[in-house]
């Protein structure tokens, strides 16, 4: 488990990572990763829910506040968080009382790879939506929801296997 | 009472919930209304600091490409001033010629030098982080202009940074018009591509054909007339069928924005007071 310090550091090295380099990478406006979500996957599954959505509404804020898009993300980041217990208990088969690490070693390929798909469906959709705040051009939105999901979904994959090598 | 005390107790992460969930809606809605919300964007000390560094950096990436524009422009504005030279010579009693339109046009206004550190081309409304503030004489209501055409107009100021609504904003309505015709209308952004925007309400009798240049018309005191905004890249009709709707390619990139100028009207402040004081009279 982290220390608070070690979280900090994430906190900061994620929200900067997402403000300076991945907000501006994107493929004529489509495809944006969200990867600072990452720190929201990761937290120890046995953490308060209060706790959690605290953590994910600052990060959320951080970011926003640093790409003019007040709430946005706090909006989309406190909801994932809110949510992250059921996914998570929908997914792994074991009981869930105990305290882990949500990853490829503690979940299993399949049940690791299914809860990063649905948080990331859940985070990338809320976050569109509330961006263009319009059905005004649905197969632009399912578009840009895809490629945003599909974005996200590769740098966690990458980030797990950096880190399981490291 | 104790049962409930009970359900509180037990669902009291809800309440976080919704209490977190109305902060994020409230700072959104407060943000696209309210011109004092400087803390929350990027105009704010610390993050502004932060992305003047990084654009310290970035600026150099883009340099061969910028350098390369430059060298293109250079020339063009070389050959354009030998032909206009030429043409001087040959009527040296017409002193009306575009250039010197554009000297008396831009002799009213003054340019302020800014640097674009943070900016966004994949929202709905996008909006730019300039490098100068009030302390270096930048209001609300400025214009903002690159090297090749319009960016957009300043929103907030803070001490040392401004916000500027670019052009790729559903708030943005800059006044324009055709060059050759000088019918004019509305140009306005409605998401998606970050190169097309449409210009509004443009009369059913008026005359233009595609490829035609769109310069700002100067009917407000953000923009002189006749900076250069896009060309006429295809022409439909409005939904109501009155006027037409034409889509124009923007001559500015947003996508790679670097070096731009903040225009300062030097009698924006006195138009303006004059403008107040004829309403209060009313």
């Amino acid at each position: 488990m982290l220390t608070i310090i070690q979280r900090i550091e994430w906190f900061i090295g994620l929200a900067l990572l997402q403000v300076l380099v991945l907000n501006r990478v994107h493929i004529d406006g489509y495809a944006t990763p969200f990867f600072f979500i990452y720190f929201i996957l990761k937290y120890n599954s046995g953490a308060s829910r209060n706790v959690l959505m605290t953590w994910a509404f600052l990060l959320g804020l951080t970011v926003d506040v640093c790409s003019n898009t007040a709430g946005m993300n706090a909006a989309a980041a406190t909801l994932l968080a809110f949510l992250r217990e059921p996914i998570l208990r929908g997914v792994t088969l074991r009981d869930s009382a105990d305290d882990f690490e949500p990853s490829v070693r503690t979940m299993g390929f399949s049940s690791f790879f299914r809860y990063i798909l649905l948080c990331c469906c859940l985070f990338c959709t809320v976050q569109v939506l509330i961006d263009t705040f319009s059905f005004f051009r649905i197969s632009i939105l399912l578009l840009k929801i895809l490629t945003d999901i599909s974005s996200t979904l590769i740098c966690i994959l990458c980030a797990e296997a950096i880190r399981r090598k490291a | 009472m104790r049962n409930l005390l009970d359900f509180f107790l037990k669902y009291n992460y809800w309440f976080l919930f919704v209490l977190l969930e109305v902060i994020s809606f409230v700072l959104l809605f407060r943000f696209n209304g309210y011109q004092g919300s400087v803390f929350f964007t990027s105009a704010n000390l610390v993050a502004g600091a932060m992305h003047d560094a990084a654009g310290n950096v970035t600026g150099y990436f883009h340099l061969k490409t910028i350098n390369d524009e430059l060298v293109q422009r250079n020339v063009e504005l070389e050959l354009q001033l030998e032909s206009l030279r030429k043409t001087l010579v040959e009527a040296t009693e017409d002193s009306t010629g575009i250039e010197q339109m554009k000297q008396d046009a831009l002799a009213d206004y003054d340019l302020l030098k800014a640097e674009v550190i943070n900016n966004s081309v994949k929202h709905a409304d996008n909006y730019i982080t300039l490098n100068k503030g009030k302390a270096d004489g930048v209001r609300s209501e400025m214009g903002v202009v690159t090297g090749s055409g319009v960016v957009g107009i300043v929103y907030l100021t803070s001490a040392h940074y401004s916000i500027v609504i670019p052009v790729l904003n559903s708030k943005s309505n800059i006044s324009c018009k055709i060059r050759r015709s000088d019918y004019f209308g509305v140009l306005q952004w409605d998401g998606g591509s970050s190169q097309y925007a449409y210009v509004r309400d443009m009369p059913r009798h008026s005359q233009f054909s595609l490829g035609d240049t769109i310069v700002t018309s100067g009917h407000s005191a953000v923009f002189p007339s006749g900076i250069p905004v896009g060309t006429v890249d295809d022409i439909a009709d409005s939904h109501d069928g009155l006027s037409y709707l034409l889509r124009v390619k923007l001559f500015t990139d947003f996508a790679r924005l670097n070096d731009v100028r903040i225009i300062a009207h030097k009698g924006q402040e006195e138009q303006l007071e004059l403008e107040k004081q004829v309403k209060t009279t009313k």
